[in-house]
C-alpha cells in the first residue's frame, strides 16, 4: 500500500481523508502486509482452500412467485418518487 | 501490415426462473414500474438473501451443456457497485468459486470448425432499469429487474472475427434454450453480450490494447460493431488518428459508431469480497446427479438421428432443433401418428401460418404434441378435409386437447353417406346449368366453381376425391 494505491481506493470508495488519518491508514496497512508476507511462507500446497470462515451452508429456497409488499408500501419512506419510480439526482449528461 | 482481431465475450442470460435470485418476487419481462419488488431486492437495512434452488439448478445444466467442470463447492461474493440500479452499493455475484470453470464449446463457419473455450459462467443478479429524465431532471429508478437471475457466461479470447462471434452465440443460444435454461431473447435482453475487442500484428503474441463494447441487442448489431471496432483499432495503430485506450465503449448502432463510457474498470476495482450474509452452496452427488440425468439430448444428435432415423431433410431437421419445445410437440406427435414426415410438413407450414398471424417464430411454437398427432390422424384417414383441419389447428392453438371430439361437436367429421353428397351435388349442378354447359364445352374452370360450391353446402366435410369424383359422374348426366 502507498499513497498512489491509497488515492485509487478513496476514489473508488468515496472517501475523502485528511493527511493525518492517511498515514494512519498507511501505517495499519503496513502492518497487515507484513502479517500477511509471514503467513505466506506457510506452506499450504495440501491444504483446501476455506470457503467461509463458519462451518454451515446455506438453505435454499423453491422457485416460487410470492408477491409480499405493494409499491406503495415500500415507497412510503422514499425521499422523492416519481409516477412510481424511486427519484434520484440526475447520473449522467 | 496485416493485423489479427482477438476476442473475448461476456454473454448474460437472463434464467428461466419464476422468482428472484434472492427473494420470491416476480422475475417476469415487464410489469408496471416497481411492482415485482420487496424490501429485499430494494436493498431495505437488515433484509438476507435466501438463494433460489433453481438459480443453482440452471447453473449447473448450463455448465454442463456447455462441457464445464462444475465447482461442486460454489460461493456467491460482493462486487462494489455505485450506481442507484442497484441500492446495495454491490451486486452479489460469484467470483472465488463459480458454479461453473473450464469449458469447451465447438462452433461451425465457412473457415471450418473450431473449439472455443469457456473460462467460467457464474450465476448473478441483474441490475434494475434507470430512466434519465429531462423533464425532472432527475434519473427514475424501477427495481423489477433488480435481482432477476442471471448467468454471466466469459469465454476466453478465441474467437478472431465478427463471424464467429455469431456462431458462438448462436451455439449458446441453441444450447440453452434446449436445456431451458433462459429463452435467449436478445430484443428483450434476456440474452446480452459485452464484446472484449484488440487488434495485433499478425503472428504476435503480444495482446493490444483491449475495449469493451455494450449495448448490442441483435447479432447485426453484433457484427455492425465490430467491424467498425476493428477498422477503429487498425485506423489508430497505422495512421496514428487517436491513442486506444484500455475502456468500455457504448455501440450507437443508428450512428454506426462506438463511444467511449468510462475508464475500463479492472477487476481489483471491484473489490470483490465474499459475501457473508449468503453461506456456500454445496452441490452433493445426489444433487449434481438428478441434474446431469435431466439434460437434454444435444441439438447436433437430435438432428442427426432427425435425418438418419426418421427420414427428414437437413432442411427440416435444423429447423426444428432451433427450439427443444418444438422438438418435443414433434416427437409426441409422431408417437400418435407415426409419420414424421406430416408433421414436420404440418409443424413448418401450417403451424408457421397461424404463428406469423400471431407474430410469433416457430421456437414459440407451445401447442400438444399429442393433439397434433391425433389431428394429423383424423386428415390421414380421410376423416376431416384438410379446410376444416386448420380450423381444428387454430383450436388446438388455443388450447383444446382432444381435435377428435372438438371435429365431432363443430361438425367437421367428414360424412361417409354418398346418397346424402348424392343429392347435395345434384341440387347444385340443377342450379347452375350454366356452369355444366361450359364444362361440356371444354371449360375446366366451370367444374372447379360446381365443386366449390358442392363443398360449401358440405360445410367442407367431405373428402375432396370423392367429391369430384361424383360430381364427374353427375355432370356427365346433366
Amino acid at each position: 500500500m502507498d499513497k498512489t494505491i491509497l488515492s485509487r481506493l478513496q476514489k473508488l470508495n468515496q472517501l475523502s481523508l485528511s493527511d493525518k488519518e492517511e498515514e494512519s491508514v498507511l501505517a495499519f496497512f503496513a502492518d497487515r502486509e507484513a502479517e500477511c508476507e509471514a503467513l505466506s511462507a506457510i506452506d499450504t500446497e495440501k491444504v483446501e482452500r476455506m470457503v467461509h470462515v463458519l462451518p454451515i451452508l446455506t438453505v435454499v429456497r423453491e422457485d416460487k412467485e410470492i408477491k409480499t409488499f405493494t409499491r406503495d408500501e415500500l415507497q412510503k419512506g422514499a425521499p422523492e418518487t416519481e409516477d412510481g419510480y424511486w427519484q434520484v439526482p440526475r447520473l449522467v449528461e | 501490415m496485416k493485423y489479427e482481431t482477438v476476442i473475448g465475450l461476456e454473454v448474460h442470460v437472463e434464467l428461466a426462473t419464476d422468482s428472484k435470485i434472492f427473494c420470491s418476487c416476480s422475475a417476469k419481462f415487464g410489469g408496471e414500474q416497481n411492482d415485482h419488488v420487496c424490501p429485499a431486492c430494494c436493498g431495505m437495512p437488515g433484509m438476507l438473501p435466501i438463494v433460489n434452488k433453481k438459480v443453482v439448478d440452471l447453473g449447473m445444466t448450463a455448465g454442463l451443456m456447455l462441457n464445464c467442470d462444475i465447482n461442486r463447492t460454489t460461493t456467491f461474493d460482493k462486487k462494489s457497485y455505485y450506481y442507484p440500479d442497484l441500492p446495495c452499493s454491490y451486486q452479489t455475484t460469484q467470483w472465488f468459486a463459480p458454479v461453473a470453470v473450464n469449458g469447451l464449446v465447438e462452433i461451425e463457419t465457412s473457415k471450418g470448425k473450431k473449439g472455443v473455450r469457456i473460462k467460467q459462467i457464474h450465476m448473478e443478479e441483474d441490475a434494475g432499469k434507470l430512466v434519465h429524465d429531462d423533464w425532472t431532471d432527475s434519473t427514475l429508478v424501477d427495481f423489477n429487474r433488480t435481482s432477476v437471475p442471471l448467468c454471466e457466461i466469459v469465454s476466453q479470447p478465441d474467437l478472431s472475427s465478427a463471424e464467429e462471434v455469431v456462431a458462438y452465440l448462436e451455439r449458446l443460444r441453441s444450447l440453452l434454450r434446449f436445456a431451458h435454461v433462459s429463452d435467449c431473447r436478445m430484443e428483450q435482453g434476456s440474452m446480452r453480450c459485452d464484446v472484449n475487442l484488440s487488434v495485433r500484428p499478425e503472428g504476435s503474441n503480444k495482446l493490444g490494447v483491449r475495449t469493451e463494447m455494450k449495448n448490442m441487442n441483435s447479432l447485426s448489431a453484433i457484427t455492425r460493431a465490430i467491424e467498425y471496432e476493428v477498422a477503429r483499432h487498425i485506423d489508430a495503430l497505422e495512421n496514428g488518428t487517436e491513442e486506444l485506450v484500455q475502456e468500455t465503449r457504448r455501440w450507437d448502432d443508428i450512428k454506426g459508431k462506438s463511444f467511449a463510457m468510462r475508464n475500463k474498470e479492472t477487476a481489483g476495482d471491484y473489490r470483490y469480497f465474499p459475501d457473508p450474509n449468503v453461506m456456500p452452496i454445496v452441490i452433493d452427488d445426489e444433487w449434481f446427479d438428478k441434474i446431469k440425468s435431466s439434460l437434454p439430448e444435444f441439438p447436433e444428435v437430435k438432428k442427426s438421428r432427425y435425418v438418419e432415423k426418421l427420414g427428414l431433410s437437413e432442411y427440416d431437421a435444423e429447423q426444428l432443433v432451433q427450439s427443444r419445445a418444438l422438438c418435443d410437440c414433434f416427437e409426441e406427435a409422431c408417437e400418435v401418428c407415426g409419420s414424421p414426415k406430416d408433421v414436420v410438413n404440418w409443424i413448418i407450414s401450417d403451424c408457421m401460418k397461424v404463428l406469423n398471424r400471431k407474430q410469433m417464430t416457430l421456437d414459440m411454437l407451445d401447442i400438444s404434441g399429442k393433439a397434433l398427432g391425433e389431428l394429423i390422424v383424423l386428415v390421414n384417414d380421410g376423416k376431416v378435409s384438410r379446410m376444416n383441419a386448420k380450423k381444428i389447428l387454430d383450436a388446438i392453438f388455443e388450447g383444446e386437447e382432444n381435435p377428435a371430439t372438438y371435429a365431432e361437436k363443430q361438425g367437421f367429421i367428414v360424412s361417409n353417406d354418398t346418397g346424402a353428397i348424392e343429392a347435395i351435388i345434384k341440387s347444385v349442378v340443377d342450379s347452375d346449368p350454366k356452369s355444366v354447359q361450359d364444362y361440356k364445352s371444354g371449360k375446366e374452370k366451370a367444374l372447379m366453381a360446381l365443386f366449390g360450391k358442392c363443398m360449401r353446402e358440405l360445410k367442407g366435410n367431405c373428402d375432396p376425391q370423392i367429391l369430384k369424383k361424383l360430381l364427374l359422374e353427375c355432370v356427365e348426366k346433366a
